[in-house]
């Protein structure tokens, strides 16, 4: 294979062996937390990997769970080149939801090639707008983006909330608060007979572009540059503040766009609770994948992994699903612990 | 060399491991699955539902019950779910209503295994719905909170705004009305089923304002609860009539779902292979409801008459018969109209008396 | 406008704010030590689940209280030692701490989901009838009346001792304390207890004071607001004061209008305290004077 793809694979390899090993103590740390608190963690391992590795429709529903984390890992990963911190994957998806509902109700009658891609664009836009809010808040050097991302956090699913209580109300089911279901047209398809949706298309796209844009493009050389320090950029003449205009409206594109992938794909309308945590998840995954696109996938995996686990410790051991945040802090803790300004790549 | 060799290793370990996951086999006495939104220590609706399904497994011995709480009302039900079916579960209890499309969407992909879903509507070979009648059950209620009352003001917190709860609200002002006309219902709504700052502040508030019964209709009534008694008012309870335990003095009454009965028939034609989908809506006198025992304020001639307007229920009254006016002064149901079972999700009006926007 | 309604908000907006306040007070000290610590939410759930289970099992919420406040400040080390031993990328691991906190107190309160216990009494202040508008306005859990004076003693301790000095210095200019002759680490690591011991008192409250009760997550964020709540009251705790009544007045204001019966939406309003805090956090911004601790967030490389 060309030298360059062979290169590229080695170094993945490497950072994926360095890693699995870090994972192994970190599970390991877990198993003995769980003993101690009388569980049986070895069993709930063992479950998860068979049912995951052991079973087409187990495999499938991890990379189902990957869907979302691709996207929200490349939100917040594409602006860190710039040294921008966005938090905000949760808001930028709730809010790309919402628009892309709006065009989904307002263009119901539409056939599918023409719907999906209006859905699509709208799910990039809203989540984008919310995102630019924060970031002209950042350029005009106002708020900083992290606390800014993180209040609109909150508000972006009060907005969903507002507007499927009200004008936005199922007339069908006014029991309930959800929007009226999508047309067909408007639904992204699954694979085979599997849960797996067209979103992880959108997700190995986003991917690939961004590592496009980071590596073979002058722009993405020029915001590495940045990204160390935004002042000397300034000082070099560069329109620092129409890229942290541009890097974060993409940004909250890409997480918008997850956001339509819940609504489009797996709910089929727009419900109060699209997500339970992808935002800050993908921030994870991309601040350990050091933001390398690679780097991303497999830890995209690997949460996906610890999601499963904590699916079969609720169900066989009545364990709360909200424990592997304690493995994924451990994950975390040994990453940031290893060596001082501890961080994985470079 | 090296890299091949580990490369074909970790292949053989993945083919081995298929080859395990694909031969394990599940031959069991009935498996039960059941999903809970919250937790079921909750005196209220989760407890409600997990009581039933101990009762249910009491009864047919031998049947194995696997659970899993804190399922959210997302896609991440529907991998618990399936995560169940994979341990064998042949029939799945998903206890809460937004749990309904996600359950449904695994029917259709398993067609050897039976849900049921509390509070829906859909339906298909393999899926069945069920609740409880409730809106005419809190008639009795208000009854219960219209005799009591001293300030003619009744206070109601609920999650969210759905037109089953404001049916309640409706049921519960029309039965304070009808014994006392001067009873006025505050309405107080957090936003979420289970948001318990809120619940706190909410019940506070309306007790600021004059309430002193106060009920609710959210998840789980214990900070409700135990706000009205720490601050010497009524309560009313719903969801589980375990939650009188909470407050020894103020405790008037309620209402508890008891869902073992329904369960167990259930579990039995699934067994039996019999399984027939169905809407099942059962109230007070039927099965599925039940008014709680009364707490030690109550006076007789008042247990009396709640009782008697529970038999009522039970024997077919409607309340929602017309003329009935919503509170701002419009005909709602005419004369000679009633509101049966199928529009009970309908409400978007507060009857006469109801102080609040229904949306 | 009826009595009953402001009697009502205040005495709520009190309530919901002392968490905020400790919580903000906890982070502000952190801060001037040049520390920002985004996973105080998961101090707070830590807080309020030992809390509840502390209580619960030895039935005296005093002492669950201060086993929360030991617990938050023993985890806040933790978060230390990355920060300030490994150098840590602080974003990161508070993020690190939010995940440890969300995960160990579901794990420290689910076998106590249920349980009841009295929680923190009531403590009306002397001389006062036991109903009306004065009992209502004036009875409340110690950790209210302690709220503003703990507001006053991090003043002091800040701008008045020399243990406050050499902390903002080590906040401003590290290196300069260092040459100085002070041990920033030493200074860091006291601080973060402190700020740990805070927002496990403010977790606390949650749980054993305003809900008497626990459920996974049930801070709903107020870590979060707390640490905009810095930037609000510009790193100064008398100001806190007036952020954590602010924000715990709008988040109360909405639900008691309803019960008065006004014709408000409850997800509008829900939204009011978080734009409230965006907007003020704006003109903070606009007002261009920078008055955070220079060396905020930025890792300290001493001479090794």
């Amino acid at each position: 294979m060309p030298r360059s793809a062979a290169l590229c694979l080695e170094s993945a390899l490497g950072a994926a062996l360095r890693f699995a090993l870090i994972a192994l103590i970190a599970f390991g740390a877990f198993a003995a937390l769980l003993m101690a608190a009388g569980m049986d963690p070895l069993k709930a391992y063992l479950d998860t990997i068979l049912y995951v590795f052991g079973n087409g429709y187990g495999f499938s529903e991890l990379l189902v769970r990957m869907i979302p984390l691709l996207l929200t890992a490349v939100a917040a990963a594409l602006p860190s080149r710039m040294g921008l911190i966005n938090v905000g994957g949760e808001g930028q998806l709730y809010m790309g939801a919402w628009l892309a509902t709006a065009g989904a109700l307002a263009l119901s009658d539409q056939p599918a090639f023409i719907l999906l891609p209006v859905l699509t664009v709208l799910g990039f836009v809203g989540g984008g707008l919310w995102a630019l809010i924060a970031g002209v808040l950042r350029a005009l050097r106002l708020v900083n983006e992290t606390i800014s991302t993180l209040l609109l956090n909150y508000i972006a699913p009060m907005i969903v909330s507002f507007f499927i209580f009200g004008p936005w109300r199922d007339p069908q089911s006014s029991s309930y608060p959800q929007s009226p279901a999508f047309a067909d047209a408007a639904r992204l398809p699954n694979f085979l007979h599997t849960r797996i949706n067209a979103g992880l298309i959108y997700g190995l796209v986003c991917l690939v572009l961004y590592w496009l844009l980071m590596t073979r493009t002058r722009w993405g050389l020029e915001m590495r540059a940045i990204g160390g320090n935004p002042e000397a950029a300034r000082q070099l003449g560069q329109p620092v503040f129409r890229y942290i205009l541009v890097v974060m409206f993409a940004a909250g594109g890409v997480a918008g766009l997850a956001g339509m992938v819940e609504v489009s794909a797996v709910q089929g309308r727009l419900v109060s609770e699209l997500s339970p945590g992808y935002g800050f998840v993908g921030f994870l995954v991309a601040w350990l994948a050091g933001t390398s696109a690679s780097g991303i996938v497999l830890m995209a995996f690997l949460f996906a992994f610890i999601s499963s686990v904590g699916d079969i410790l609720q169900i066989t051991q009545g364990l709360p699903f909200a424990v592997i945040n304690v493995l994924m802090a451990a994950i975390l803790f040994i990453v940031l612990g290893r060596r001082p300004a501890g961080s994985l790549a470079r | 060399m090296k890299r091949l060799m580990a490369l074909l290793t970790a292949c053989a370990a993945l083919a081995g491991l298929f080859a395990i996951g694909q031969a394990r086999a599940d031959d069991k006495p009935l498996t039960v699955g059941a999903i809970y939104v919250g937790s079921v220590n909750d005196y209220g609706y989760n407890r409600a539902m997990k009581d039933g399904l101990e009762e249910m497994k009491k009864n047919l011995p031998g049947l194995k019950l696997i659970e899993a709480e804190n399922v959210p009302e997302t896609a991440e039900s529907e991998r618990i779910m399936e995560g169940m079916i994979q341990q064998g579960a042949k029939l799945i209890f998903a206890t809460s209503f937004g749990h309904q499309q996600f359950a449904f969407n695994l029917a259709k992909t398993h067609p050897d295994v039976v849900f049921e879903h509390a509070g829906g509507w859909m339906q298909a070979a393999n899926f069945g719905n069920f609740f409880g009648a409730t809106q005419s059950a809190w008639y009795p209620m208000g009854v219960a909170a219209g005799k009591m009352t001293k300030s003619n003001t009744l206070g109601f917190v609920v999650g969210v705004p759905i037109g089953y709860a404001i049916g309640n609200i409706n049921a519960f002002e029309m039965g304070a009305r009808s014994v006392n006309p001067s009873a006025v219902t505050r309405v107080v709504v957090t936003g979420g089923w289970s948001d318990k700052a809120k619940e706190a502040v909410a019940a506070n508030a309306l007790i600021d304002q004059g309430a002193d019964v106060v009920t609710m209709h959210v998840d789980s009534p214990a900070t409700i609860i135990q706000i009205a008694e720490s601050r010497g008012v009524y309560s009313i309870g719903f969801q589980s009539t375990e939650a009188r335990t909470l407050a020894p003095k103020g405790w008037l009454t309620g209402l508890g779902f008891t869902w073992g009965q329904f369960m167990t028939a259930t579990a039995k034609s699934v067994i039996a292979g019999s399984f027939k989908p169905a809407m099942v809506r059962l109230g007070l006198g039927q099965g599925m409801m039940a008014v709680a025992p009364f707490g030690p304020a109550v006076p007789d001639d008042v247990r009396a008459l709640v009782t008697a307007s529970a038999d009522k229920i039970g024997a077919g009254f409607n309340p929602f018969t017309g003329p009935i006016t919503d509170n701002n002064g419009v005909v709602r149901i005419k004369e000679g109209e009633s509101w049966g079972g199928d529009k009970m999700g309908n409400f978007d009006w507060y009857v006469e008396g109801v102080v609040g926007k229904a949306k | 406008m009826n009595t009953a309604l402001i009697v009502g908000v205040v005495a709520s907006s009190i309530l919901s704010a002392t968490s905020l306040l400790y919580a903000t007070l906890g982070e502000l000290v952190g801060e001037r030590a040049g520390i920002v610590n985004l996973g105080l939410e998961g101090i707070l759930l830590i807080g309020a689940a030992t809390g509840f289970a502390v209580s619960a099992l030895t039935g005296d919420p005093y002492i669950g209280l201060i086993a929360a406040a030991v617990a938050g400040a023993a985890v806040n080390l933790i978060f230390a030692y990355l920060v300030v031993e490994r150098r840590a990328n602080q974003l990161a691991a508070g993020l690190c701490l939010m995940f440890f906190g969300l995960g160990l107190s579901a794990l420290i309160g689910r076998p106590f989901i249920g349980a009841l216990i009295g929680g923190l009494p009531r403590l009306p202040l002397p001389g006062l009838a036991a109903n009306g508008a004065g009992a209502r306005l004036l009875s409340y859990d110690i950790l209210v009346y302690l709220a503003t004076p703990t507001a006053g003693l991090i003043w002091w301790l800040l701008f008045r001792t020399r243990w406050g000095l050499v902390l903002r210095a080590v906040g401003e200019n590290p290196a300069s304390a260092y040459a100085a002759g002070y041990r920033p680490a030493s200074l860091q690591y006291q601080a973060l207890a402190l700020a740990g011991f805070m927002g496990g008192i403010a977790g606390a409250h949650i749980s054993i004071a305003l809900t008497r009760t626990w459920a996974e997550g049930m801070t709903g964020g107020r870590g979060f607001i707390a640490i905009a709540l810095v930037i609000f009251a510009r790193w100064n705790p008398l100001l806190a004061i007036a952020g954590a009544l602010l924000f715990g007045g709008a988040e109360a204001l909405q639900l008691q209008l309803q019960a008065a019966g006004a014709d408000v939406s409850p997800f509008l309003m829900n939204m009011v305290p978080y734009l409230l805090t965006l907007l003020v956090l704006v003109v903070w911004g606009w007002n261009r004077q920078s008055v955070a601790p220079a060396a905020l967030g930025r890792t300290f490389f001493g001479v090794e």
